[in-house]
């Protein structure tokens, strides 16, 4: 995962200058007036007639690169439909990864010009980016072997028997921490969740906690190993990230979620990648406009 | 910078805990790396073939996949590696007695893998050795054995602290491994918790990450540079 | 069986490789004697003298050390070769040690005797070689002649049976190799058996009991040394005493 992010950060930076030594000699897209606002993020990208997007790589259903090297998911449906109301086609679109540890980062030094990768909102990001959206409430669950009844909750972790897994650096791992009693003994932090599925197997742990739709993913792949138990106990409202104080921007695609969450885009995105997991679609939270 | 100060009890406990990872892994590959030399210079060709194949193994694989082995394949085989839960012990470095085993396979993992460049470094320290010192000690009536730990190895080792020193400043680097492998709360890896969970800037934390393992790794070149000039001085 | 001869070499070869190092040697060593082996460079009279401890494997032949063949290796080696000192060109003093733990270190390690013991004979043996001033200093801090002193303390504190000295004196300043051979001569004077492979005519003549000259592998003639510098029998002893003698 160290790996991992560190070639996505160079292929972050490599991109970033590939993009800007592009821009420099790109001739002729530039259409004489443009429907948005001048000097605004909306016109710039319009006119640009690109855009550069960090998605996850490695999400399944939300953002995942495919074998031919493109990111597909529901967080990637939300960018091509963003970029498509800027007059931009979807191969126009550039795509970086962006793993959890990089996001602020891409978005302040202007690498990426919004940032969709099921990035749950909270205040300390906000410090340093700006969030439109939610346009998705993930929420965090348990995954157990389906032969284990014993786990009904997050509290099932009180009594500081039962051990459970997740990622280094998650929210999910922060959130479960206090349902433990002993985090030394009860947490297990591994780079990547196929650890903690392995780990479940070999009965190291007792269950695997993340947001529902990940977890979703490792049961359907599993023939009936895993199941899901209990509820939802945290809600992710998942943003889309821009840059700390575009506000123009972030109005812009606050009015475009609540559009395509009416006019069935929305629904289809849903369908067509996550949806595979979970049928359930989700009716599209209400912006927050802070 | 506020960072640091606000979290640092995360950066004290990530120290301490990998402060304990290191002692202890660097003692078993200080152990492990001394019995595979001396398999590997043991007049006995079984051994040495088994030492050698041990360090062409163990030596050219990446650190991971040893991670891999110890941290997955140890469960597979039915082991929690339940015979590292010494009591005594355990009261000191608290991870060791716990029901979860991540932290005993890290420690097994790292002990591993270093021991074949301990073992390569105390080698080379062998060589370093005149041969006629043991030949002396052999003329006197002294086992292979009491050769090995009497005259070679105490000799050995001075030659060897230097290269030794680097083996386990390297292995003191690459405890960061841990924290993907189970090792919940070791110093990388409560790091990039407050930056990826926590949204805390990277450059920041990342700087008291690294002074975290300076405080570890320069004391150590230190003292091995002193080690080095006192015996410097004795000849 | 201590009729019989201490040390008997019989029709020994050895090979390095091509190198034909020993050829049918033959030697017999009387308890008490004393040999000294000269010859000129290269001649295997090293090579014989560390096949007697087995620091040196041979090819063939036999070697019989106090009625026994010599063991092949493991414990029964490190008994004989306990049983066998050796003093080395290179001194070999166990450079981490001080002389006097130099001293008592096999007999306490091989022998089990007690530290208290052993050190208080370890003092006795350095003050015989006129070194007791220099017991807690390190090997490196003495001049090459109380090296090789402390090495000849080291090889009598196992009580051996025979001493063998491989050029004792090849590596001392002229001014040192005095010190050393008087501490081989009154050995040699208490009665020790001892095989003394030098270039030291003098030693040769004043000590030994009988002179065996070794010329590319072969024992080619052995002798009093009275009678083997008075009137050396082969035209290669009288080469090379020639060439010895004449400066």
């Amino acid at each position: 995962m160290r790996l991992k992010r560190f070639a996505a950060l160079a292929a972050v930076s490599v991109l970033a200058f590939g993009a800007a030594a592009c821009g420099g000699e790109d001739p002729g897209t530039t259409p004489t007036t443009s429907k948005f606002e001048a000097g605004t993020t909306m016109e710039k990208l319009s006119t640009a007639g690109k855009i550069t997007i960090g998605t996850k790589f490695d999400q399944p259903g939300f953002g995942l690169k495919g074998l031919d090297g493109k990111p597909a998911g529901f967080d990637v449906e939300i960018g091509k439909i963003i970029a498509a109301e800027l007059g931009i086609s979807a191969d126009k679109i550039n795509w970086i990864a962006t793993p959890s540890a990089v996001r602020e980062e891409v978005l302040e030094k202007g690498d990426a010009d919004v940032v969709i990768a099921t990035y749950t909102i909270n205040d300390k990001r906000k410090q340093r980016i700006d969030f439109a959206g939610p346009y998705y409430v993930a929420g965090q669950h348990l995954m157990v072997r389906s032969d284990d009844s014993s786990i009904t909750g997050p509290d099932s972790f009180k009594d500081g028997a039962k051990k459970v897994c997740s990622v280094q650096g998650s929210t999910p791992a922060t959130n479960i921490e206090k349902f433990l009693k002993d985090k030394a003994t009860q947490l297990v932090l591994f780079d990547v969740y196929t650890k903690c599925v392995d780990a479940l197997k070999n009965k190291q742990v007792d269950a695997v906690t993340t947001d529902n739709v990940i977890l979703l993913g490792y049961v359907s792949q599993s023939n009936g190993a895993y199941k899901l138990t209990g509820s939802k106990f945290t809600d992710e409202p998942y943003g889309i990230g821009v840059k700390k104080g575009d506000a123009k921007f972030r109005a812009f695609i606050n009015d475009l979620l609540e559009k395509i969450y009416a006019d069935g885009r929305y629904a289809k995105a849903w369908t067509d990648t996550a949806g595979k997991f979970d049928a359930n679609v989700p009716t599209g939270p209400a912006v927050n406009r802070y | 910078m506020d960072v640091l100060i606000d979290n640092a009890d995360v950066f004290v406990s990530g120290f301490w805990l990998t402060l304990q990872l290191c002692v202890l892994s660097a003692t078993g590959a200080l152990l492990i790396g001394t019995i595979v030399a001396a398999m590997r210079i043991s007049p006995v060709p079984s051994l040495r073939w088994a030492g050698a194949t041990y360090v062409t193994l163990v030596r050219n694989l990446p650190l991971t996949i040893v991670f891999f082995l110890t941290s997955f394949g140890l469960p597979e085989l039915g082991s929690n590696a339940d015979f590292l839960r010494v009591p005594g012990l355990s009261s000191v470095f608290d991870r060791l007695g716990i029901d979860l085993p991540y932290f005993r396979f890290a420690v097994i993992a790292l002990s591993v893998y270093t021991a074949a460049f301990v073992c390569e470094a105390i080698r080379s320290g062998v060589n370093a050795v005149p041969a006629g010192q043991a030949e002396a000690a052999r003329s006197l009536g002294l086992t292979f054995r009491q050769n090995l730990l009497s005259i070679v190895l105490p000799q050995a080792w001075r030659a060897a602290i230097v290269p030794l020193g680097s083996v386990i400043i390297a292995m003191i680097k690459n405890s960061a491994l841990a924290g993907a492998f189970g090792v919940t709360g070791e110093l990388f890896s409560s790091g990039q918790n407050l930056t990826s969970s926590g949204g805390n800037p990277i450059i920041p934390v990342f700087i008291g990450i690294s002074i975290g393992y300076l405080i570890m790794t320069v004391p150590l070149g230190i003292f091995i540079d002193r080690v080095e000039n006192r015996r410097a001085v004795a000849r | 069986m201590s009729h019989e001869p201490l040390i008997v070499l019989d029709a020994v070869n050895k090979w390095f490789g091509d190198l034909h190092v020993l050829r049918d040697v033959n030697l017999t060593v009387e308890r008490g004697e004393v040999v000294v082996v000269i010859g000129p460079s290269g001649s295997g009279k090293s090579t014989l003298c560390r096949a007697v401890n087995r620091l040196e494997t041979i090819n063939s032949g036999s070697i019989r050390f106090d009625g026994k063949e010599l063991p092949a290796e493991g414990r029964a080696l490190a008994k004989l070769r306990s049983e066998v000192g050796m003093v080395f060109q290179s001194f070999n003093l166990f450079a981490h040690k001080s002389i006097l733990d130099n001293v008592t270190l096999a007999p306490i390690k091989v022998r089990g005797e007690s530290k208290a013991s052993a050190r208080a004979r370890g003092m006795q043996l350095l003050e015989r070689v006129g070194i007791a001033n220099q017991a807690n200093k390190l090997p490196a801090q003495l001049s090459g002649g109380q090296q090789q002193r402390a090495a000849i303390a080291r090889a009598l504190a196992m009580q051996p049976k025979a001493m063998l000295f491989d050029e004792p004196t090849s590596a001392l300043d002229p001014e040192m190799v005095g010190e050393v051979l008087d501490v081989m001569t009154s050995l040699a004077k208490e009665g020790m058996t001892m095989i003394v492979v030098t270039h030291e005519m003098g030693f040769a003549r004043a000590a030994a009991d009988r002179v065996v000259f070794m010329a590319d592998g072969q024992l080619v003639e052995q002798a009093p040394p009275a009678e083997f510098f008075g009137d050396p029998k082969s035209e290669r002893a009288r080469d090379f005493l020639s060439k010895v003698l004449s400066h």
